[in-house]
């Protein structure tokens, strides 16, 4: 039997009926013949053939799946059902359409970023190696390319090892002169990853001597979107860092890891890399390094390995790996490494959405309890007539499929729309946000969400129903045997409701308490009216101290002339952007030599020019700040933050001490202490750290514009970019943005992530306060005759009161109670995203515990005024 | 899923399907033809039952032995003419061996 024939018994039917007209007809046409009349010919036929409505019968039957003709019955019965109580129907498809569309538009995230496997070979196999100096910082410090020659060949567990980082160039041969995000990666880096080209080819070894030709590989996305796929891009040149450069592949679309990068050369092309200084000294560890295991090493042979090595290289070059630093080489899989940050905010926001749809599935269940009792008339007569417990069951499940199975349909248009809406808020977290779309899998998840809620939510009224028994008719009501389980099915659901609730409120009060804090950090500077701009100088057009610093000179003068404009600096880095890593080094304080085999004093370094400090609002506490005095004929000074000057000098004055950042063969002198400031981002803690004056330190191509506005600065900012465009009209200005822009994209993630979770809490209250008031309401209106008989017997109005506000309240209390153990388990899980409050925050807890009850208290208030308002005569009339 | 017919001209189980198939052998024909046939082939001894006729020729187009098509009857009405496929032809010939052993079998114990 098969389904198509199913599907088609309409027509089927209609088709035997036209054959078996045909043989009648031709039967009496051939009676005709044999003379009998016309009547009895046909009388005759009919005679023969039988009963066609039987055959028909027949045929139907035998084109039937009787399974599927009872499902498409009780489906077309829920149906009449649901539009006989529209309001009950479009309520509860709205709640599971709302439910299952967050979960499912939460779920497509993490299908694009956390289940699809990465577009590489064997992504497994991949690892990224850093090398940290535990007791010097947590950050990684990269590695040289002597380190990465040896590791190279002193290892046994990788098959390879390649070479990356990544800068900024400019770009000639456009139509307009542009800087390029540029990966400068080792020849056998693209093989490391395992990814193949979609046009030409990728780099390889020829391309990596001193006296090849230089070539650059695309971005997929560059390609895209500056050459419009033009597959005649092979072969074009262009010129960068003064040499022609010959375009030989483009990249397929990958994730932007490890940086967006517009255009890749070899390591050979880049002039900074390819510098002997830099390849010959083994402590200039700027690069990247990634590597592919063998097949069958495991992680902790890999770490073995790598230890045995960093242990031999300490050896060979005590100088380059002091003891004090406690220099290691780790991996880290580059699974993890894309996921990581995304992982733990995506699986509690599913958890959430998923609990409020557990809550709304609950608060279904109670509703159709309730539905199901004014129907329980229906149901015994059903019953009486013949039907099985299984048949009611079975009904009023398909009943509440259908509900689950259309809210299931609302919920993939919002999912479609929703994840759409999550995308820039995961790129924040990850590089794979671009995997982000509705798939097959997500609609598994949502058909399958679907079943669930609607088993969820309609198995309960559905075994309620089925157990009803005859009582109804029998007229002993709703006081009968089935009604205790009934209530007390309905105070568990309750209770379950108030635990899942107080869980998310609390994961909610906590994020909204950390969002709070961030917000009242004070970064150390004034964020208003400061805007910054980064201009990324030619690195061969400027390759001259002199005119570095007469470029600068010229736009700090011209911009500082503007109308609108206060003051206007240069730096290297924006404070707040979390993205730039720091900068930082030893230092060696005058009169205090370092022991060999101790590590230097570590401190961040910021290039600063005379109005830096005014620009932000930086107080100079003692001393003074730079001034234009302070340039390259003059003696080198420096400022210190007041951490550094407290750490390093607690009881004295640092101003007129000396310090070297070159192990002593400059020294600076310092002139003044400058407040501390949160320099890499507000959860970061403030490190020590010294300013030097933008002349006298090496060259500046990477610099940061810093401008304090009279305006709203985003309306000076390209008045400001004409400016340096009069001065260089090839020098490109990028990344415009107010310090306020910055602030609030750092606080971007968790205030979106405290929305979502505040958003689904602020839900989940709702759900439950209406089950909770509901479910008391229906427990008030059942007990109308007892209430009554007590009021008649002279029960004071506060006894009343008190027993229902009881009856109302005792599984709120439960369920507080079991929230409050759910709770302090599960906010574990939120630990890293918080800032600087703990998840199982004392305060928290028992604040949501009261604002729960109170507002349970409120939910139950109007029942809880009916029932003292039970006229007693007209209660015990009702019966 | 047949049941068994109580008519004079009761069929053993089974052997109408033989019969349709049989039938079909000389060309495509109509419900109405095959059923003459088998009728006159038989002497008349042997009357196919419409109700069974029916639904035997879906069963039969289900299992892929026969197919159909719709065309003009004798007497120019819209008709629905079966065709034997060649699994049809396969199941006709093993059907037919396994009617003769049957057949010899039935002769040999009843003695003639």
């Amino acid at each position: 039997m098969s389904l198509r024939r199913f599907f088609r018994r309409r027509r089927n039917d209609a088709e035997v009926s036209i054959e078996m007209e045909s043989y009648l007809s031709l039967e009496s046409d051939e009676n005709l013949v044999r003379g009998m009349s016309k009547e009895e010919a046909r009388r005759q036929a009919y005679l023969k053939f039988g009963s066609p409505e039987r055959i028909r019968e027949e045929v139907w039957k035998r084109n039937s799946i009787a399974p599927l003709e009872n499902a498409l019955r009780d489906i077309r019965y829920a149906w009449r059902t649901l539009r006989r109580s529209p309001g009950y129907a479009f309520m509860a498809i709205l709640t599971l359409g709302l439910g299952i569309g967050a979960n499912a538009a939460i779920f497509t995230v993490i299908n694009g970023i956390l289940l699809r496997p990465l577009p590489y070979a064997n992504p497994t196999q991949i690892v990224h190696l850093e090398q940290t100096a535990s007791r010097v910082g947590a950050d990684p410090i990269g590695f040289s390319v002597q380190e990465i020659a040896d590791y190279r060949q002193l290892n046994h567990v990788f098959t390879d090892l390649a070479e990356y980082h990544s800068m900024t160039f400019t770009l000639l041969g456009s139509k307009v002169p542009e800087r390029v995000s540029t990966g400068v990666v080792s020849a056998n880096f693209f093989d490391v990853l395992g990814v193949k080209p979609v046009l030409g080819r990728l780099i390889t070894p020829a391309d990596e001597t001193q006296k090849a030709e230089p070539v650059l590989v695309l971005s997929y996305a560059y390609w895209v979107k500056n050459f419009g796929r033009d597959p005649k891009i092979l072969g074009r040149t262009f010129v960068m860092n003064d040499r022609v450069h010959t375009v030989v592949g483009v990249l397929p679309p990958l994730p932007e890891y490890p940086d967006a990068n517009d255009v890749y050369m070899p390591t050979t092309s880049c002039p900074f890399r390819s510098n002997p200084k830099m390849i010959a000294d083994r402590d200039m560890r700027m690069f990247t390094v990634f590597a592919r295991m063998k097949a069958d090493v495991t992680e902790a042979q890999a770490r073995r390995d790598l230890a045995t090595i960093t242990n031999r290289l300490a050896l060979i070059y005590p100088k380059s790996y002091p003891a004090a630093a406690g220099v290691s080489a780790q991996i880290a899989g580059l699974e993890h490494e894309l996921t990581h940050a995304a992982r733990p905010t995506f699986l509690t926001l599913l958890g959430a959405a998923g609990l409020v749809l557990l809550l709304a599935c609950a608060n279904l269940a109670n509703l159709a309890i309730s539905r199901q009792m004014r129907r329980s008339q229906e149901m015994a007569i059903r019953m009486a007539t013949g039907a099985s417990a299984w048949d009611i069951f079975r009904q009023l499940l398909t009943e509440s499929m259908v509900v689950a199975l259309a809210g299931g349909v609302l919920g993939l248009g919002i999912a479609a729309v929703g994840s759409k809406l999550l995308i820039d808020y995961a790129a924040r977290m990850t590089p794979l946000s671009g995997e982000i779309h509705l798939d097959g899998r997500v609609l598994f998840f949502v058909a399958a969400l679907s079943i669930v809620a609607g088993v969820l939510f309609g198995a309960l009224p559905g075994f309620v129903a089925s157990r009803n028994r005859l009582s109804v008719l029998t007229g002993s009501g709703e006081r009968s045997v089935g009604s205790g389980q009934v209530t007390q099915a309905r105070m568990v659901l309750v209770a379950v409701q108030v635990a899942l609730s107080f869980v998310l409120l609390v994961c909610a009060g906590l994020m909204l308490q950390s969002l709070h804090k961030l917000l009242s950090v004070d970064p150390g500077f004034k964020t208003a009216n400061v805007l910054s701009m980064r201009i990324s100088l030619d690195w061969t057009k400027y390759a001259k101290r002199a005119e570095l610093n007469q470029f600068f000179h010229q736009v700090l003068g011209r911009v500082s002339g503007l109308p609108g404009v206060e003051s206007a600096a240069v730096s290297v880095m924006v404070p707040l952007n979390g993205n730039v890593g720091t900068m930082t080094g030893g230092i060696l304080l005058e009169g205090r030599p370092v022991d060999p085999g101790e590590m230097m004093p570590q401190v961040d370094f910021e290039l600063a020019s005379p109005d830096y400090f005014h620009v932000l609002g930086v107080p100079i506490l003692a001393g003074r700040a730079f001034t234009d005095g302070d340039n390259q004929n003059s003696p080198a000074v420096g400022i210190v933050n007041a951490r550094m000057a407290k750490r390093f000098w607690p009881t004295q004055d640092p101003i007129g001490r000396h310090v070297s950042i070159d192990n002593g063969k400059t020294w600076i002198t310092i002139v003044g202490v400058a407040s501390s400031v949160h320099q890499y981002g507000l959860d970061k803690d403030l490190r020590e750290g010294i300013y030097l004056p933008q002349d006298q330190s090496p060259s500046l191509t990477d610099a940061h514009l810093l401008v304090r506005t009279r305006v709203e600065p985003m309306r000076a900012a390209n008045q400001i970019a004409d400016v340096i465009h009069q001065i260089d009209p090839h020098q490109p200005v990028t990344e415009m943005r107010s310090l306020d822009q910055l602030r609030s994209a750092q606080l971007g993630t968790p205030r979106v992530t405290t929305i979502l979770l505040g958003l689904f809490a602020a839900l989940a209250l709702f759900i439950t306060v209406v089950g909770v008031s509901g479910t008391l309401a229906l427990a008030v209106a059942h007990r109308t005759k007892e209430i009554g008989i007590r009021i008649a017997l002279g029960a004071p109005k506060e006894e009343i009161l008190h027993s229902v506000l009881m009856r109302g309240m005792s599984p709120v209390i439960a369920g507080i109670a079991a929230g409050a153990v759910a709770a302090i388990f599960s906010t574990r899980f939120l630990a890293n995203m918080l800032f600087t409050i703990k998840p199982d925050d004392p305060l928290t807890l028992g604040g949501i515990a009261i604002l729960l009850a109170v507002v349970a208290l409120i939910g139950c208030a109007i029942p809880a005024r009916n029932a003292i308002r039970v006229d007693p005569m007209k209660a015990l009339r009702t019966e | 899923m047949d049941r068994m017919k109580k008519s004079d001209g009761e069929m053993l189980q089974g052997t109408l399907d033989m019969m349709i198939l049989r039938a079909l052998v000389m060309g495509p024909a109509h419900g109405h033809t095959i059923a003459h046939v088998i009728e006159h082939t038989s002497e008349d001894v042997l009357q196919v039952e419409q109700g069974s006729l029916y639904p035997a020729l879906h069963r039969l187009e289900d299992r892929g032995w026969l197919e159909s098509y719709w065309g003009a009857s004798e007497n120019n009405r819209k008709a629905k003419f079966y065709r034997l496929t060649s699994a049809g032809k396969k199941q006709l010939v093993l059907e037919t061996n396994r009617w003769r052993q049957m057949a010899r079998a039935i002769g040999l114990v009843m003695g003639e």
